[in-house]
């Protein structure tokens, strides 16, 4: 299995709903995934539809090795199933750290349902926490949503400077979320972020309502809206990242 | 895991309503049609892997194992003849890993009218999904059926539906609509085999016993026949001329067991029909190992090589078109029909007493005395053909063990087998290096005296031979070495060991 993290220090930058889009275009692709919301806020659970409940919470998920199964649930995506979270896992730190190599603890979690999917996309809380860093233990790669602003540089710098100093991390792959063309600012800081990030993805999501009313249809943007400029930048992404995982 | 239901007495509609009555809104009715797909000899169906190709309002593949895994489905996708066609990816290299070289060929064709039908919890999400198909050809007559699928974290919803359906007298059947309709048409979803291995006891007439290996022979000749007429992938070629070889040598095995009329006369058709065989397949493999001669060279993108490659595939169309002829002409039909015949014929008695076991066990030793006795005298400056004379002793062994294999325990056997097949291994690729340089030198030949090749080309051709002698002197000094672990005391122990089992049992 791959494994992906979305994943930003910044909140409301797009993490979500790449992840549920991305999950819908694997989906469609031959790929069967496994989405895992960490978030306790349980943003991608409730767009898939699904009871954000943990069964024993955030403690007995992270305690037993082999008890991942139990709480998949199924979801109107055939190939794609999701780990639901619930409010408490906003104690995950806390049960990570009582247990052993707890950086190593959502990778070694996965293991007894690696030969069941094809891809695990985890779905981060906005932090940097002891979670994030059990997170970067797990995934091949962080896909980092960078919203145009004067500090997404910094943020993003900040992270790779934190990755530089951990053994096995992810490979970063950033990509302009949120754009906003009609904005001077966005279309200056696209075309800077672009020379300063080589590893800057070439897909730009814009901001879009169609996007916000996802909150709305709790389905993904090509269920309801496929022809839209937002959907067709979510399936351009996702080519891009699969070339990256398959190719 | 996917179930069936049927009811006796119940209309499309009446299935409708109680799933309506069970909280299920049911879609219209659209078309549909699946198709099974896998390779001929069902090698996605060994690996636990069921291979459809669904078309609806979309077109998807779809691909399911038993492991409680979603399934994997590539929408927009047609029906791939060749898995490595498909978009990169996990599907393509699930498939890929397990279909190897052979094509894909639809195993069964299912079209109905389909009504989707989903039971959704107070979020919206779907808790257990159906599908009732209508309409459905099915043993001669048309029928409905309905497929549900349980969805991962609702076991309780489809528990519920399930002791719902069976109450009202619906009949559950393991499995999705294709194999409850192969099950009605009495089509096999697990492949053709072309195994050479029957049931047999040692003590039975050894007539008896070499009919029976002759008549399972005889049917793969006759599953393999039509793949190789419509040339659908090199393995149909294979398989039908390995069993021709085979059915050779239980002809000439069954010298004293068959009547020699009978003997003599397929003796002559099958050695003709192995003969006429020869060109496609020496071609074919010169194509699968195509790549495995020019990568050392480091030539796989070289124009000169291109061309040649594009003059072999022009002759290896060429000699399947000739076969092709051969195969469908009513000669062909006519003697094939013929050995069915007598295969089929119950009113012949044995003219010896002799048992199987007996028989067979005796045929084994001289073959391996054979096998030991030339191989021996190989010496280092002992001329190619010497090993392909080898290399026929060596089949002839190995086909007797594999078409009697039923007589043996079966791991000492395959013990056994895999030792002679190391040496085999060697032999077979110093002989497919010779014909192949012969072809190549033929090849340059033809094609200068034609002048269709330029410089480039017969460059090429040059290094490509050059590459050949390697591989043919490289197999050929490794030759020592492996016949000398085939001729270990160990190892005629072990047949030894095998034959007096027969023998004695």
């Amino acid at each position: 299995v791959k494994t992906i993290a979305t994943y930003s220090i910044k909140g409301g930058v797009g993490k979500t709903t790449t992840a549920v889009n991305l999950a819908a275009e694997a989906d469609r692709a031959g790929v069967r995934v496994l989405v895992w919301d960490l978030d306790p806020q349980g943003a991608a659970t409730y767009l898939l539809r699904v009871r954000p409940k943990v069964r024993g919470g955030s403690r007995r998920l992270v305690s037993a090795k082999g008890a991942l199964a139990e709480h998949v649930r199924g979801t109107d995506l055939e190939a794609v199933h999701v780990l639901p979270a619930d409010f408490s896992l906003r104690h995950l730190d806390v049960h990570l750290e009582s247990t052993r190599e707890p950086t190593r603890r959502i990778a070694a979690l996965l293991d007894p349902v690696r030969d069941l999917y094809d891809l695990a996309i985890l779905d981060c809380p906005p932090s940097i926490s002891l979670a994030s860093e059990s997170v970067f233990g797990a995934a091949d790669t962080l896909l980092v949503p960078v919203v145009p602003a004067t500090l997404a540089s910094r943020t993003l710098a900040q992270l790779t400077a934190f990755l530089d100093d951990q053994r096995d991390a992810p490979s970063v792959s950033p990509f302009l979320s949120m754009v906003d063309r009609r904005k001077r600012l966005h279309r200056e800081l696209v075309d800077s972020l672009g020379s300063t990030w080589p590893e800057l993805l070439t897909t730009t999501v814009p901001a879009a309502a169609v996007i916000e009313r996802m909150g709305v249809e709790r389905a993904p943007l090509g269920h309801y809206a496929p022809r839209s400029p937002a959907a067709r930048a979510y399936r351009r992404l996702w080519d891009e990242v699969a070339a990256g995982l398959w190719d | 895991m996917l179930t069936t239901f049927t009811h006796p007495d119940l209309s499309p509609d009446a299935v409708a309503s109680v799933l309506t009555a069970a909280g299920f809104e049911v879609t219209a009715a659209l078309p549909s049609h699946r198709v099974v797909l896998d390779t001929f000899d069902g090698r996605l169906s060994a690996a636990g892997l069921r291979l459809e190709h669904h078309r609806t309002d979309e077109m998807s593949l779809i691909l399911r194992d038993a492991t409680g895994a979603p399934p994997a489905r590539l929408v927009g996708a047609t029906p791939p003849r060749w898995p490595a066609g498909l978009p990169a990816g996990p599907l393509r290299t699930r498939v890929l890993a397990v279909t190897m070289e052979r094509a894909l060929v639809p195993l069964l064709n299912v079209r109905s009218q389909v009504h989707r039908a989903a039971s959704r919890d107070r979020r919206g999400k779907a808790t257990v999904v159906a599908e009732l198909h209508e309409a459905v050809d099915g043993d001669g007559g048309t029928t409905w059926l309905l497929e549900v699928h349980p969805v991962t974290g609702h076991d309780d919803d489809d528990r519920r539906i399930t002791t719902r359906l069976l109450s009202l007298g619906f009949e559950s059947h393991h499995g999705d609509v294709a194999t409850v309709v192969a099950a009605m048409r009495g089509v096999s979803l697990v492949g053709t085999s072309s195994s050479p291995t029957v049931a047999l006891d040692p003590k039975e007439p050894a007539l008896a016993g070499f009919r029976r290996v002759l008549g399972n022979l005889a049917s793969t000749i006759e599953a393999n026949r039509q793949g190789t007429i419509d040339d659908i992938d090199e393995e149909f070629l294979h398989d039908l001329r390995v069993a021709v070889r085979r059915t050779r040598t239980v002809l000439k095995e069954g010298k004293g067991v068959l009547p020699a009329p009978v003997r003599h006369r397929f003796q002559e058709v099958f050695g003709r029909l192995g003969q006429q065989t020869g060109p496609a397949r020496d071609l074919d493999v010169y194509i699968v190992g195509w790549d495995d001669y020019v990568a050392p060279l480091g030539l796989t993108a070289d124009p000169g090589l291109t061309k040649v490659r594009a003059e072999i595939e022009r002759q290896r169309a060429a000699a399947h078109r000739t076969l092709s002829k051969i195969l469908a002409s009513d000669e062909s039909r006519h003697e094939l029909d013929e050995w069915r015949a007598w295969l089929e014929d119950t009113t012949l008695e044995a003219s010896s007493s002799r048992s199987l076991g007996a028989v067979v066990a005796k045929r084994i030793e001289r073959a391996q005395e054979k096998v030991l006795t030339d191989g021996r005298a190989i010496g280092p400056d002992a001329p190619g053909e010497r090993l392909h004379d080898l290399r026929k002793d060596t089949k002839r062994l190995r086909y007797l063990l594999e078409c009697f294999g039923s007589l043996f325990p079966s791991e000492d056997r395959k013990a056994f087998v895999n030792q002679l097949k190391d040496l085999q291994d060697n032999l077979g690729a110093h002989q497919d290096a010779e014909v192949h340089l012969a072809q190549l030198r033929s090849l340059a030949h033809d094609l200068h005296q034609r002048s269709v090749v330029d410089t480039d080309a017969v460059l090429a051709m040059g290094r490509l031979s050059d590459q050949l002698e390697r591989v043919r002197a490289e197999e050929r000094a490794a030759f020592a070495a492996r016949f000398a672990r085939y001729d270990r005391k160990r190892n005629r122990r072990a047949l030894q060991a095998l034959l007096d089992e027969v023998r004695h049992g």
